[in-house]
């Protein structure tokens, strides 16, 4: 794997030498997902049993997505969009490597950061400081790399005279300040965003908004959203997916217009 | 799944901050905090110890049986600890499975090195006790961490399988506590091993090829008395002999194979 990753990061630099092409961060092809979902209750050993019994197999498949090819190229701000069932979260979980594909193959280069399902596994009984180290050793920092991190991560955060409180005791809101703040302060090559731009209040949202047109052309970031607002403002290009299929990829003006007209046509 | 992959610093540095949180975690809101860590075992010897020893009569026989027995619960306790913590690992922190990539097999063994350590702990309080019994100091007790390493990976093996299982199918853990009990009884812990050979040899023969039975008599003849009774001094046949560290290494292998495999579809199941 890291060997095809270097052959291909070589071969894409030799092409960027030549063609003066950007370098690739993230390669996805064919990709296609497969989940089992229970039809009745088929967790516990009896009803397998049972259903085994009755000849019944206990789940259906469903296709989630269908041979999915695109590329991210470095420093790029990707949009992913679509309706909900459409299975952008779970390509974000792919990509993100939570989930194994059922076929077809991801190419990261580079350390990734992901930011799914607003937090980022945080411990109630654990204080805002342990919290942080701990999910940054979860993400691969070292003990070392989050000190040098850790005041950038709590000013942004804005919670600095929270830090050595236990986490149940923050507000909800709070609490997602924190994990975003970890997600996006720390250095990572990639940045997985699912549907975060809503964090905290006003002030705390202008501040993300100022922060993710800053990192234009500086960082890699893929974020999957609902706001064709962020997708005009922030993105370099978005991804339209429908079905488990990419249906319109390109300018962010185009995949808006056709992300809108999807609800036009079933209306 | 290459051997310097799996000990790359990324995994050591969470391998760390798991088990240091488990230990934070474990005892809060307790008033005695982590000195149950210690009072667990002691009190399901003193229990054991009142009913076995005082009231029942047993083991008389035996030279420094309350250390014998003590002994045995805490080896007990701790294939206890570690495989119902190991088995509930995976399912206990599915919500960071599905959040976030790294690799599964941490968690099971972060949760069992927490169990490891308070084994450790509780063995300091075994050779404190066995000294004011009147136990002579031997060598043989630093051939004691082989047999706790064989233990350890025991453990290790069911529960990566039996917790690889319990993702899909969350009876596993039901089951093995009350195998566990089953289990309790037919491991030498309460009673001597005597006391079976003296209607059955083979009975008890067949008792000692159970590693958790190995591990506790081959325990006992190095910390306290060699008088103990073991597979390598009650039993001829060589292979039998070693058939205990064989079935270790076998659930081992297999635990880890089927985990492996497994492994990848964890955040989808859990």
């Amino acid at each position: 794997m890291s060997k095809t990753q270097k052959s291909i990061q070589k071969s894409t630099e030799k092409a960027a030498e030549k063609t003066q092409e950007r370098k690739v961060a993230i390669t996805v092809s064919h990709l296609s997902k497969t989940f089992k979902l229970p039809t009745e209750r088929s967790f516990g050993l009896k009803q397998v049993i049972f259903n085994r019994l009755r000849g019944i197999k206990g789940y259906t498949e469903q296709q989630v997505l269908n041979n999915v090819s695109f590329k991210v190229y470095d420093g790029e701000f990707l949009g992913i969009v679509g309706r909900n069932g459409s299975g952008k979260s779970t390509l974000l979980k792919l990509l993100s490597q939570i989930y194994t594909p059922t076929k077809g193959k991801i190419e990261i280069d580079g350390s990734l950061v992901p930011f799914i399902e607003l937090g980022v596994g945080f411990n109630p009984e654990l204080t805002g400081r342990e919290n942080v180290y701990l999910n940054g050793a979860m993400l691969g920092f070292s003990n070392q790399e989050m000190d040098a991190m850790y005041d950038d991560i709590v000013n942004f955060a804005e919670l600095p005279e929270f830090m050595d409180q236990k986490l149940k005791n923050y507000s909800s809101g709070m609490q997602v300040r924190l994990a975003f703040s970890i997600a996006i302060r720390a250095r990572g090559d990639i940045l997985i965003l699912d549907e975060v731009l809503a964090v905290g209040d006003a002030a705390f949202q202008k501040k993300c908004n100022d922060y993710f047109a800053s990192l234009h052309g500086k960082q890699t970031v893929i974020l999957v959203t609902h706001s064709m607002e962020n997708v005009m403002a922030y993105c370099d290009r978005a991804i339209l997916i429908e079905k488990g299929k990419i249906i319109e990829e390109g300018e962010p003006a185009k995949v808006t217009e056709a992300y809108l007209k999807l609800f036009n046509l079933n209306s | 799944m290459n051997i310097p992959k799996i000990w790359s610093r990324k995994n050591s540095i969470l391998l760390k901050e798991l088990v240091k949180t488990d230990f934070k975690i474990r005892y809060q809101g307790s008033v005695l905090g982590y000195l149950w860590a210690v009072l667990r075992p002691m009190l399901l010897f003193a229990i054991l110890y009142t009913v076995f020893a005082k009231i029942l009569k047993m083991g008389g026989d035996i030279p420094h049986y309350s250390v014998y027995l003590m002994t045995g619960t805490v080896f007990w306790s701790f294939f206890s600890e570690c495989t119902s913590q190991g088995i509930q690992a995976i399912v206990g922190r599915s919500d960071l499975l599905r959040k976030i990539s790294f690799p599964k097999w941490i968690i099971v063994v972060s949760s069992t090195i927490t169990a490891l350590i308070n084994f450790l702990i509780n063995l300091c309080v075994i050779i404190v006790f066995a000294l004011l019994n009147g136990v002579t100091p031997s060598f043989t007790w630093l051939l004691a961490p082989l047999v706790i390493l064989e233990l350890y990976l025991l453990s290790l093996g069911i529960a990566f399988f039996l917790g690889s299982i319990n993702v899909k199918y969350r009876d596993i853990s039901s089951i093995w506590e009350v195998l566990m009990q089953a289990l309790f009884y037919a491991v030498p812990i309460i009673y001597p091993i005597t006391m079976v050979s003296a209607s059955s040899v083979v009975a008890a023969k067949v008792l000692l090829l159970n590693p958790i039975a190995q591990v506790i008599q081959d325990a006992r003849y190095l910390l306290i008395t060699n008088q103990s009774i073991t597979v390598w001094n009650f039993i001829d046949n060589i292979f039998l002999r070693f058939l205990p560290v064989l079935i270790t290494l076998f659930i081992l292998t297999i635990g880890s194979i089927y985990f492996r495999k497994h492994s990848k579809y964890f955040a989808e199941e859990a």
